[in-house]
């Protein structure tokens, strides 16, 4: 079978996922049996997967996921450093969290309509927002993709110890997944349950029917487009900066990376305002049967 | 369809624990960030309207005051002139009050000086009488040492007309 790996050409991606196992070093403890994807050519490491560092049991632990938990332990301990110190006179930090989280509501305001409804729904839309914007972010800082894990002696295959969490499909899928439950959850919560599921499922009128079908459709048209665009983008950018930075290693790959640094903000902003739109559409629908 | 989930390196515990990751951020950043840093933004804005508020009542008091206080100084400036003026009649009348007073004093004064004056002089003419009749008597005595018979002749002389004058 044709795999997704053979679209992309060969001479900056012709890789192959092979089944290796081998010891994670300077993680202790950890084995892993893991697919491992490299390369072909030589300096050039694409997988369109997050590679397996190492397990927990049963459990896989990608380099996807090891990213995305540092990015939780990051925002975490931010957020609980920054709960601690606050004061009504702000300091830097707290000025800085206060102008972002100002700014993201007057954004939310416009589409939402009214403050309320928009520090309703900030954890939400605030949440994806930075957690998307870190992923796209992290994935563009020195030693993400380049600090590599090799098994042997001499060192053969190996992955690299970080990848983005948004060029990893679990992440943007686990993402769109949440997002779309959660304005449906939103939606039954704002015009109820029975009118909500009724969007779905309308045995009034064969054309109702068909809405029907066309709405439950949609929503799972929603997960796949937000995941598959956010992973294209970042994992496209990722593969450019590759290319670049393999073919002329040297000045030329900085714009790309300003390139890159504005599509990551721009993919964190879409993301989260298209979840923010989904669920002022339940909203207004809310207000407007009353 | 397994092969491109394999593919594409979709596991459905990874997509679960990337979920509790993001659910996990979601409760974490809610209770330690967004809403410590609402509630305190929207402290903020009240203290702030609050203080907008007092300010502007505190600058229309200080209109007020400042308005009072014009009204007052003038209240004072025409309180200060009728007092003056009630002064400079008080004063007027208590000098004329005074040189009435010292008129009298005056005139009593000078009554009693001409009183004292007269007194005195009734009494110095009293004194020279005294002393007068005393060199009168002085002169009599010496007179009489002198020659006795001539005072007696006078003092019968003097009898006679007082009987003659008697019995007419």
């Amino acid at each position: 079978m044709q795999t997704l790996l053979d679209f992309i050409p060969r001479a900056y991606a012709a890789s192959k996922t092979t089944e290796e196992t081998h010891a994670a070093p300077g993680i202790s403890g950890a084995t892993t049996t893991a697919p491992v994807a490299h390369s072909e050519a030589p300096g050039i490491h694409i997988s369109i997967k997050a590679e397996e560092l190492f397990r927990i049991g049963d459990f896989p632990v990608t380099n996807g996921l090891f990213l995305s938990l540092i990015i939780l332990v990051f925002m975490g301990g931010g957020a609980m450093l920054l709960g601690r110190k606050l004061s009504l006179i702000p300091g830097k930090l707290q000025n800085a969290a206060e102008a972002i989280l100002g700014g993201t509501l007057s954004v939310m305001d416009n589409i939402l309509g009214s403050r309320r409804q928009s520090e309703r729904y900030l954890p939400l839309i605030g949440t994806i927002f930075f957690v998307v914007l870190f992923s796209n972010w992290l994935g563009l800082f020195p030693g993400v993709g380049s600090i590599m894990l090799y098994e042997g002696n001499p060192p053969t295959g190996g992955a690299p110890l970080f990848r983005a969490p948004s060029s990893d499909l679990n992440f943007t899928l686990a993402l769109a997944i949440v997002t779309v439950i959660a304005t449906n959850i939103l939606g039954a919560v704002a015009i109820g349950i029975g009118p909500h599921i009724g969007k779905f499922l309308n045995f009034r009128s064969p054309i109702g029917f068909f809405v029907g079908i066309l709405e439950f459709v949609s929503e799972c048209a929603r997960i796949i487009s937000f995941s598959f665009r956010l992973f294209g983008n970042i994992f496209a950018g990722e593969v450019l900066l590759v290319v670049i930075s393999f073919l002329l290693p040297y000045l030329v790959p900085l714009p790309f990376y300003f390139l890159e640094v504005f599509v990551g903000f721009i993919q964190a902003f879409i993301f989260a305002m298209l979840a923010l739109v989904f669920i002022g559409m339940a909203v207004q629908e809310h207000e407007a049967a009353h | 369809m397994n092969e491109l989930l394999s593919q594409l390196g979709i596991d459905w515990r990874l997509l679960l624990s990337q979920a509790v990751n993001f659910g996990l951020l979601v409760i974490i950043l809610t209770f330690f960030a967004y809403k410590p840093l609402l509630r305190l933004m929207k402290e903020r804005e009240r203290k702030i309207k609050e203080g907008l508020a007092k300010a502007e009542e505190a600058e229309a008091q200080l209109k007020e005051a400042h308005t009072l206080k014009i009204q007052k100084l003038k209240e004072a400036d025409a309180e200060a002139l009728t007092v003056l003026q009630q002064a400079d009649a008080r004063a007027k009348a208590f000098e004329l009050k005074c040189v009435e007073t010292a008129k009298q004093k005056e005139a009593e004064l000078v009554a009693n000086a001409e009183r004292l004056a007269k007194a005195e002089q009734e009494k110095v003419e009293q004194e020279m009488r005294r002393e007068a009749v005393t060199l009168v008597k002085e002169a009599l005595v010496k007179t009489v040492e002198l020659n006795p018979k001539a005072v007696d002749e006078a003092l019968i002389t003097r009898a006679v007309e007082q009987v003659a004058r008697a019995n007419k």
